[in-house]
């Protein structure tokens, strides 16, 4: 019998519940979890703090989901964190991060790559179990249930993208997606309204319900409760269509366990609220992958927001410690204007002139590798809310410029007349002579550019080092037997890849290991194929 | 700080009012700082910004529910901050920021922009984000931009036949 979903604005009473598992967190670990443990056979309860996302007929041919209007200034507030305003601590950094059923799986731009491997022998060296071999069938799964493809339908970006890398002689790839017949209508970053992409809330959120689990939205976490070894409570509030509290509490008391999978600024944020903070180990080492972007302006139109956003890449800068991956995508007038640093006449200019003729192409960057660097931190703030404090590492300065000074030259190549680099003051570079000042840019200096990330992870690492393992193999947090720790706060670096993916398979590996603990099954359901990386 | 220090600025700010700023009840701002931010956004945008953006000064009020409580109450304080301070500090005249023409209340925003100290850095990046995003979520300023909206209201932009314009070499019909 299929579950229930119920939305936290619109309890009038405090309830108390009893499920097996809590699940907190609908994102992709999340959802994973869910699924495979209401598989198993538990009574499974998801908590989620973000909305219900309902499957509703819109009034467009095709729309599933009418909420989802694509509009930004409706679903940034509706859809991401902190209404897509979320920075860090020294206000330097965007944090673009889901919060709604589906967690990011709703609103990333569709990406899968696989686990970069020498992130992986790096994890080894740390004490981390995964191997390339190791999680072969969990990739498989994950990409067999997801239907994750090779859409070679590029949009302006993408098509750009690839004629100025053949320009230079560098390999531009095909990005796999998590999509279905794609409508190409580029709002992946804001929820597909036509159920195109395969997101949580789709497939494996979809699924679980089906099969019995619970849902709760509007439901923030407070705390957690402990006694001795194990977890006895989860104390939650509602909140409103506002993201205010409604004065109405949810008390579950998990008979087998909790289940961590709030995200990587999330999770450390409950953990601490709970007293959980393993001497100050919780939420150190937090780490993103820092975004430079630029936006190529070409002699004719381009529509920059429309075709399949993320489906083309490079991964010839990506090796190393600091190694950055460029990718394409679409781009809309909301985001746009929020990264242009400029005020009165040079504003519009820069938005007319980039907007209409524009391209895009962004680099993530690899961060995390050195140990003696601390990276990010996650702390709660006055009001108990978790915020990252997060600055720029001085070894990725070089890349970052590097990597702007690469986009730029793509673009030229490409036939971009100028290239709008995110500077403050801003930059237009129109030839190779202007790369002098991309690599005087200092990006570890707040407000020097426009510095997004839309990936977090560690906080709550994986280690083998007693004085930063806040998570052991088996996924368990420390000592608490009943407590589980899936999402992407686990990871002891960055991946130096987008994590979807990656954080899919840990969570199916992490649902093993609870289906085993209380013997019962774990199956593997959709094995066999090809995985869609060449080389992989 | 800031808990400390806003009552007090709040009740030295006297912003200059602005017959364009008709609302009178708001979740988040007050009818003080909708005034300071209405003069803030001016700056960033030009006269007559909001024909263009008719409900701006609602739609800041909606999204600061959604920060972070914290977050959102640094961004009034900073607006407090600017109304009661920048005048002097940064701009040397005896005014408070929504009194000052647009020319020179730009360039406060361009002495913030290119300050030394974060803090002021951050500032001008809170009000040009704040500013500009705002502006060009509104349907109006998209002909401007040659954005043609968003599918679900303009379905014709997925089916037109093909060539489909973002995909100019590209002659194959979408997948059904």
């Amino acid at each position: 019998m299929a579950g229930t979903i119920v939305e936290g604005r619109n309890v009038t009473d405090n309830r108390t519940l009893a499920p097996d598992f809590c699940i907190i967190g609908s994102g992709a670990a999340g959802g994973v979890c869910a699924l495979k443990l209401t598989e198993a056979g538990f009574d499974v309860l998801v908590l989620e703090e973000g909305i219900n996302i309902p499957q509703d007929d819109g009034p467009a041919p095709g729309q599933k989901r009418k909420m989802l209007n694509e509009r930004e200034v409706d679903m940034y507030k509706l859809l991401y964190q902190e209404g897509g305003t979320r920075l860090s601590k020294n206000g330097a950094i965007k944090i673009m991060q889901g919060r709604c059923l589906g967690g990011g799986t709703a609103v990333n731009w569709s990406a899968c790559l696989p686990p970069r491997l020498e992130t992986l022998d790096e994890w080894q060296k740390r004490g981390l179990p995964f191997t390339r071999q190791n999680l072969d069938p969990y990739l498989h799964e994950v990409v067999n249930y997801l239907g994750v493809v090779r859409n070679d339908k590029y949009n302006t970006s993408a098509r750009k993208f690839m004629h100025g890398c053949a320009r230079h002689d560098i390999a531009a790839e095909n990005l796999p997606n998590n999509t279905k017949k794609c409508r190409e209508c580029g709002s992946c970053g804001v929820g597909c309204p036509y159920d195109r992409k395969m997101s949580g809330f789709v497939k494996w959120l979809h699924d679980a319900f089906i099969l019995g689990a619970n849902i709760y939205t509007d439901t923030k976490v407070d705390r957690l409760v402990s006694t001795a070894d194990t977890i006895s409570e989860v104390q939650a509030h509602f909140i409103d269509q506002k993201s205010r509290p409604t004065k109405r509490k949810l008390v579950v008391k998990p008979a087998k366990g909790v289940v961590l999978a709030a995200g990587a600024i999330g999770t450390p944020g409950i953990l601490m609220r709970s007293g959980l903070d393993l001497d100050g180990r919780v939420g150190k080492f937090t780490h993103i992958h820092p975004i430079t972007m630029t936006i190529g302006q070409y002699p004719e139109k381009t529509f920059p927001a429309y075709g399949v956003p993320d489906n083309m890449w490079t991964p010839k800068f990506g090796n190393g410690p600091t190694g950055y991956l460029i990718e394409t995508g679409s781009f809309f007038p909301v985001m746009s204007a929020s990264s242009t640093l400029q005020h009165g006449d040079e504003l519009h200019r820069i938005m007319r002139d980039y907007y209409a003729t524009g391209a895009i192409s962004y680099a993530h960057h690899t961060t995390g590798f050195d140990d003696k660097e601390k990276y990010g931190t996650v702390e709660l703030d006055i009001n108990g809310d978790p915020e990252l404090d997060y600055k720029i590492p001085q070894a990725n300065l070089n890349p970052m410029r590097e990597s702007v000074v690469m986009m730029a030259r793509i673009h030229l190549a490409a036939g971009a007349t100028s290239v709008y680099v995110m500077r403050n003051p801003p930059l237009e570079v129109k030839s190779d002579a202007d790369f002098g000042e991309i690599r005087k840019i200092d990006f570890t200096r707040p407000q020097s550019a426009s510095i997004f990330t839309v990936h977090v992870m560690g906080g709550c690492q994986m280690n083998k080092n007693e004085k930063r393992r806040c998570v052991n193999n088996d996924f368990t947090f420390r000592d608490k037997t009943n407590l589980w720790v899936t999402d992407g706060s686990i990871f002891p670096t960055a991946l130096g890849a987008n994590p979807q993916i990656t954080i899919y398979s840990l969570a199916l590996w992490a649902s093993r290991e609870i289906c085993e603990r209380h013997q019962r099954p774990f199956e593997f359901n959709h094995q066999g194929g090809d995985l869609p990386w060449p080389h992989y | 700080m800031a808990a400390l220090l806003t009552p007090a600025l709040n009740a030295a700010a006297n912003p200059k009012d602005r017959s364009e700023v008709t609302q009178t009840k708001f979740d988040c701002l007050s009818r003080k700082t909708a005034l300071i931010l209405f003069a803030v956004a001016e700056a960033v945008l030009g006269e007559g910004f909001l024909k263009k953006a008719p409900r701006f000064i609602e739609t800041v009020d909606d999204f600061l529910n959604y920060q972070r409580p914290a977050q959102r109450d640094q961004f009034l304080f900073a607006l407090l901050i600017a109304e009661t301070t920048f005048g002097l500090t940064i701009g040397g005249q005896f005014q408070c920021f929504s009194h000052l023409s647009i020319e020179d209340r730009r360039k406060i925003l361009e002495k913030l922009r290119s300050s030394n100290i974060n803090l002021r850095r951050n500032i001008y990046a809170a009000f040009v984000n704040v500013s500009a995003s705002t502006y060009y979520a509104s349907d109006l300023t998209w002909p401007d931009l040659g954005y043609a909206g968003v599918s679900v209201d303009h379905p014709e932009i997925l089916n037109q036949p093909p060539p489909i314009p973002w995909r100019p070499e590209d002659g194959r019909p979408i997948e059904k």
